[in-house]
């Protein structure tokens, strides 16, 4: 898989991650806040294990920070049964995970 | 000539009452010796059989909760998971900690001061107490979580139950997700364990954790169930095979939701 085509898988799944992690967050019940962040945590390994197929330089930190962004607004949109306090955390939940996995630019 | 008894409340004092089948051997006037075999833990068992835990796991649980009630603020403690119910095959000991109100930090002080007495794997959760018995309303992992459960105080389980489709799209979403990803096995696993606890919460069946593995073995088939339970890696059609089984579960309970 050329890089392209790595960034894009990658940043699908994290959209995805994240999208579960804001859910998590924003719904008031505290217990599954907790436990279903674990979800999150699942798919971010999984971002994890393709991040390590390459090696990334500022360009391509950027290019995954934006494209994350632009798919998490698109997830979010997609689930309607999570608060609409969702879309104020996209930036920095994004900033969190991808600093996380050393991806922040 | 011996038997093993508990002590009972009298009103004045507390006694052993001698069984009616020994009458003939223990008579009045005759002498005896009490020892003690067991202190009363004073632990309260859902739907788990006290002579099902082992001595070793007992007296743990009676060691943590003495440690736990050093924390004022905490007002039930509630063991649930694999822990209980696995003879060996349990990853961490998971723990919930009722409050009266929500400390933001109890998780952390708990799971700190258990890790440093007890050096073993826990996974501290809290919830104040207002919460805890609406999530038991509106979530089947919340009770398919309690089904098996050991506290220092009386468990109810609410048998009301109430259909809350935010609350319960929000759980489709990781086996929605399983199915367009290429996760593990054991997410898929997990993925089915939750569609069915969504199933009976909505048929309302009982949300037991040991039954769900029993339909997906059904489902599945043995030899396939351990592999995606222990995270054995499966071939393509094994995978496809259980992706359509969460897809048709999938849709079932959407078209339940609409």
């Amino acid at each position: 898989m050329n890089k392209r085509k790595i960034i894009s898988a990658l940043t699908n799944i994290l959209a995805i991650a994240l999208r579960h992690r804001i859910g998590s967050i924003v719904n008031n019940n505290e217990i599954y806040a907790s436990k279903y962040a674990r979800d999150a945590d699942v798919l971010i390994k999984e971002v994890q294990n393709l991040s390590l197929k390459q090696n990334w330089n500022k360009e391509d930190k950027q290019e995954i920070e934006k494209q994350t962004k632009s798919k998490l607004r698109v997830e979010l949109e997609k689930k309607d049964f999570i608060d609409n306090k969702k879309y104020a955390l996209i930036d920095e939940e994004t900033h969190k995970v991808l600093s996380s996995l050393n991806l922040l630019s | 000539m011996q038997f093993t008894h508990k002590v009972s409340k009298g009103s004045a004092y507390n006694q052993i009452y001698i069984p009616r089948r020994m009458e003939t051997h223990f008579e009045v006037g005759d002498i005896v010796e009490i020892k003690l075999i067991r202190k009363n833990d004073n632990l309260y068992y859902h739907n788990i059989k006290e002579s099902n835990l082992s001595e070793f796991k007992r007296k743990l649980i009676a060691n943590i909760i003495q440690e736990l009630n050093k924390f004022k603020e905490i007002e039930q403690i509630i063991f649930t998971g694999s822990f209980l119910t696995s003879k060996i095959d349990y990853n961490d000991i998971d723990i919930i900690l009722i409050t009266d109100k929500k400390e933001s930090n109890i998780e952390e002080k708990a799971f700190n001061h258990l890790t440093d007495i007890f050096n073993l794997k826990f996974h501290i959760i809290s919830i104040n107490k207002s919460n805890l018995s609406h999530l038991l309303k509106i979530c089947p992992l919340t009770r398919s979580m309690f089904h098996f459960s050991i506290s220092n105080k009386k468990i109810i389980l609410n048998k009301e139950r109430e259909i809350n489709k935010p609350h319960l799209n929000f759980l489709l979403m990781m086996p929605e997700d399983s199915i367009s990803l290429n996760l593990s096995s054991k997410t898929l696993y997990n993925s089915l364990r939750r569609l069915i606890a969504i199933a009976n919460f909505l048929s309302n069946k009982d949300e037991n954790p040991q039954e769900i593995d029993l339909e997906i073995k059904f489902l599945i088939k043995e030899v396939l169930f351990s592999q995606i339970k222990s995270n054995e890696a499966i071939d393509k059609s094994q995978e496809s095979k259980i992706k359509s089984i969460i897809k048709e579960k999938l849709n079932k309970i959407k078209n339940q939701l609409k």
